[in-house]
């Protein structure tokens, strides 16, 4: 008899399957805390829009009943209207996990490669892995994507590159001009991606708009998400857009009904919410990103932060054992190693009482060792 | 690329002619001497025919070889948990008084002293693995050829050419003590072909010239561990924490992704970054000029989910307090030994590296006898003059644990926990020797 192992494709066997972190109750009660402070997923601390709340609680739950829209009609209806372009060429997905998913198999078959950076998101790297796809990694320069290594690595197998704009976990970005040079030099020899999920929170008149590039440069698709500035990340809702032709290869690997209708009505609520929440989000960004760099730079720690709602720094110890250290109080951060950078920390930028309570935490664990 | 060979036969020997012919022809193709052709198949052949007298009614056979560029090796896999196997393990007591039984053990104790290494393992409840292995001969080490010394600026990353890996192999073993190196190191393009077929990885430092500058290598250990032999580095000491910190930079990055969920060494190197690691604890190595503490580095890739461990309550406190300094939380579950064995013979798996004076043991039944069996491992491999005796115990096996009150009436001392080791953390013990 053959083992099922037998059955599986090796790149399917080898792949390391990502283990989310438990929920809450679970964490408390092994760290024996009875306070969990969340600062490792870049949510938001102030939670969704008030439009989109009040959306949440006005869903009658009869409605649970019925299956969602499959297409997400209204909320692309919606997004069209915001951006000023056909809501045929929006898609919306579980999370831009799903989309990223999509867009890979829409593109891509054994024997091709993408490319991106080895210190960025690492679901575009997951994704091709299980997939059979080559991932072609290219090294960061000073903590920033180097577009010309990334051209560099582009080869008559490449179908996408992945260009994380803003850069997670490092927060830097490519400016217009240099984001131009770029897709000059590709000259549409692939798909761009252009993964904006914290663009939402850069206010430089530098930052380019993924949504007026890809008027400029059809292979370029434009991934944003709710989960970030909106406060939606428990109902998962990310989009792309881009050039009509290049949305409608992806439809075809995208699956349908797979954002839910509490999702879709909060995502279109958060659009058609006026600019207070995001202004507000903004702020406590830049107030909570000042702190931390002020309590990184006592501890004479070196620290990164540009664009987005998170900062990374160096720590003296292990992450994962600063991470083990700071969960006895209560305190979760993201440990960096996952993402390549041994001994970092990521910690998402919130509300003063909680990165107050953070700054404690690693004091005393500091002063403990 | 490995050449596999399996066959599965009837435990019955008139089937040992076809094993000796496949060890033959895997050995000859793969290189090996005349010599350690004929070792393989002799191995083979008595493992082979002991197994055929004392499992015939337990089902087939089934021996996998396989052929690399540096080794041979057969992995024979029987059935048979209620058996005696007391010679595949406590091979080194077996006494000849003249009846059928222990002439037979005797054989297999010189069965496998004709292999460079054999060791079992447990599968299932009723499943074993034998595993025999003979290496290739390679010509033994030479004097690292002097190099001019690398000058910064430095660089690291994966290497694969052999000229360079036994280059720094050489080196590696120059400068540090042959504790910290592995085996390997001795006979430098073992070392590299071991590179080759993916048994080892490592991370080369280089200079602007490509001079080595450093040296790190890793090897798989387990199914969640990566076990890593380094810093080794060349550079004048005013540059040796720079290139350290490089090799292991490059190194974290490198397995960072991977399907593990640890890395630890039992020999880093004093040239080890500081931060990098935790100390889990040390075990004390003793050799012919002495005896000193080598501490046990490790170190998480991803955040600790938590796990649950099985205790003896003789272990317990000693459990928590380890957890507790580690801040790991972890479900400890109580275990009692039976009130009475189902076997008679326990056994248990016993790796030996002579290099080291080393022997590792691993339980792999339980018994009645286990007290007296692991007093008689114990004596005779004293006897032997293996100074260095481990025991590892999985604790996420509640009979494993359970052993935990013989263990240390056997005179093993608990020295530290390595997360995750096991199917969940593995509980080190050393015996400790009478001064």
């Amino acid at each position: 008899m053959r083992r099922l192992t037998d059955l599986v494709p090796p790149h399917v066997l080898n792949f390391e399957s990502y283990v989310p972190s438990r929920p809450d109750e679970i964490l408390m009660r092994q760290y024996g805390v009875d306070r969990l402070l969340r600062l490792n997923n870049n949510e938001n601390a102030l939670g969704p829009p008030p439009a989109a709340r009040e959306a949440l609680a006005a869903f009658p739950p009869e409605r649970s009943a019925i299956y969602p829209s499959g297409d997400c009609f209204s909320l692309r209806q919606t997004l069209g209207e915001t951006f000023g372009k056909a809501p045929e060429r929006f898609l919306v997905g579980n999370g831009s996990c799903e989309v990223i998913t999509s867009v890979i198999k829409a593109f891509c078959q054994r024997g091709d490669s993408l490319v991106t950076a080895d210190k960025t998101f690492a679901v575009y790297e997951w994704v091709a892995a299980f997939s059979g796809i080559d991932a072609r990694l290219v090294p960061l320069k000073d903590y920033a994507l180097d577009p010309q290594a990334m051209l560099d690595a582009v080869t008559d197998r490449t179908k996408i590159v992945f260009v994380c704009n803003p850069n997670n976990p490092t927060g830097s970005w490519w400016n217009k001009a240099t984001l131009e040079r770029f897709l000059e030099g590709l000259a549409g020899r692939a798909v761009v991606v252009l993964d904006e999920a914290y663009r939402e929170f850069v206010e430089s008149p530098d930052f380019p708009d993924g949504m007026e590039v890809m008027e400029r440069h059809p292979n370029v698709l434009v991934f944003r998400t709710f989960s970030k500035m909106y406060g939606l990340a428990g109902l998962r809702v990310g989009y792309l857009c881009g050039d009509l032709e290049a949305v409608n290869i992806v439809r075809r690997t995208h699956l349908v009904y797979s954002v839910g209708s509490l999702g879709q009505l909060a995502a279109k609520a958060a659009l058609e919410d006026g600019g207070g929440h995001v202004e507000a989000t903004r702020r406590m960004v830049t107030q909570a990103g000042g702190y931390l760099r002020n309590v990184f730079d006592a501890l004479g720690f070196e620290h990164i932060s540009g664009a987005g709602n998170f900062i990374m720094a160096r720590v003296p110890m292990p992450d994962t054992l600063l991470y083990r250290l700071l969960m006895r109080q209560g305190v979760m951060i993201r440990t960096m190693t996952g993402f390549r950078f041994p001994n970092w920390i990521r910690v998402t930028l919130a509300r003063e009482p909680e990165m107050e309570a953070f700054a404690k935490a690693l004091k005393q664990t500091l002063d403990k060792r | 690329m490995d050449t596999i060979i399996s066959l599965t036969t009837p435990p019955d020997i008139g089937y040992v002619r076809v094993l000796t012919t496949a060890a033959e022809i895997l050995a000859r193709s793969h290189g090996l001497d005349k010599r350690e052709e004929m070792r393989f198949q002799l191995a083979v052949e008595e493992f082979f025919t002991f197994l055929a007298q004392v499992v015939p009614e337990h089902g087939p056979i089934q021996t996998v070889f396989t052929g690399k560029t540096y080794q041979v090796c057969a992995s024979i896999r029987f059935q048979g948990s209620d058996l005696c196997l007391g010679a595949l393990d406590a091979s080194f007591s077996a006494t000849v008084d003249g009846d059928v039984e222990a002439a037979r053990d005797l054989r297999l104790i010189l069965t496998g002293r004709m292999a460079d290494r054999f060791r079992i393992t447990r599968e299932n409840d009723n499943a074993f693995i034998l595993h025999v292995e003979v290496d290739k001969v390679y010509p033994p080490i030479t004097a690292a050829s002097s190099t001019v010394a690398p000058r910064a600026p430095f660089r690291a990353g994966l290497e694969l050419d052999p000229d360079r890996l036994m280059h720094a192999a050489a080196l590696a073993t120059a400068r540090y003590p042959a504790w910290h190196c592995p085996a390997s190191f001795q006979t430098p393009g073992k070392f590299a072909d071991m590179v080759g077929a993916g048994q080892f990885s490592c991370v080369l430092a280089l200079d602007a010239a490509s001079n080595p500058a450093g040296l790190l290598c890793w090897t798989k250990s387990g199914d969640r561990g990566i076990a890593f032999s380094g810093p080794f580095v060349f550079v004048p000491p005013a540059d040796t924490p720079q290139v350290a910190r490089l090799l292991t930079d490059a190194f974290l990055a490198t397995v960072a992704r991977e399907n593990v969920e640890i890395v630890f060494s039992e020999r880093a190197t004093p040239d080890t970054p500081d931060g990098y690691f935790e100390t889990l604890g040390s075990l004390t190595r003793h050799s012919p000029s002495g005896q000193d503490e080598q501490p046990v580095l490790y170190r998480h890739l991803r955040e600790d989910m938590g796990a649950t461990v099985w205790a003896d309550p003789a272990l317990e406190g000693f459990l928590r307090g380890v957890y507790d300094r580690l801040a790991m939380c972890r479900d400890v579950l109580e275990a009692h030994p039976p009130a009475s064995f189902e076997r008679t013979h326990s056994l248990f798996s016993t790796m030996i590296d002579k290099d080291k004076s080393l022997a590792v043991l691993k339980p792999l039944l339980d018994g009645s006898d286990v007290a007296a069996n692991l007093a008689g491992h114990v004596r005779v491999l004293s006897d032997k003059g293996f100074t260095n005796i481990l025991l590892y115990m999985d604790l996420s096996h509640a009979w494993e644990a359970s052993l935990a009150a013989p263990v240390l009436a056997a005179g093993f001392k608990p020295r530290l926990v390595l997360p995750f080791a096991g199917r969940s953390d593995v509980a080190l013990f050393q015996y400790a020797q009478a001064d």
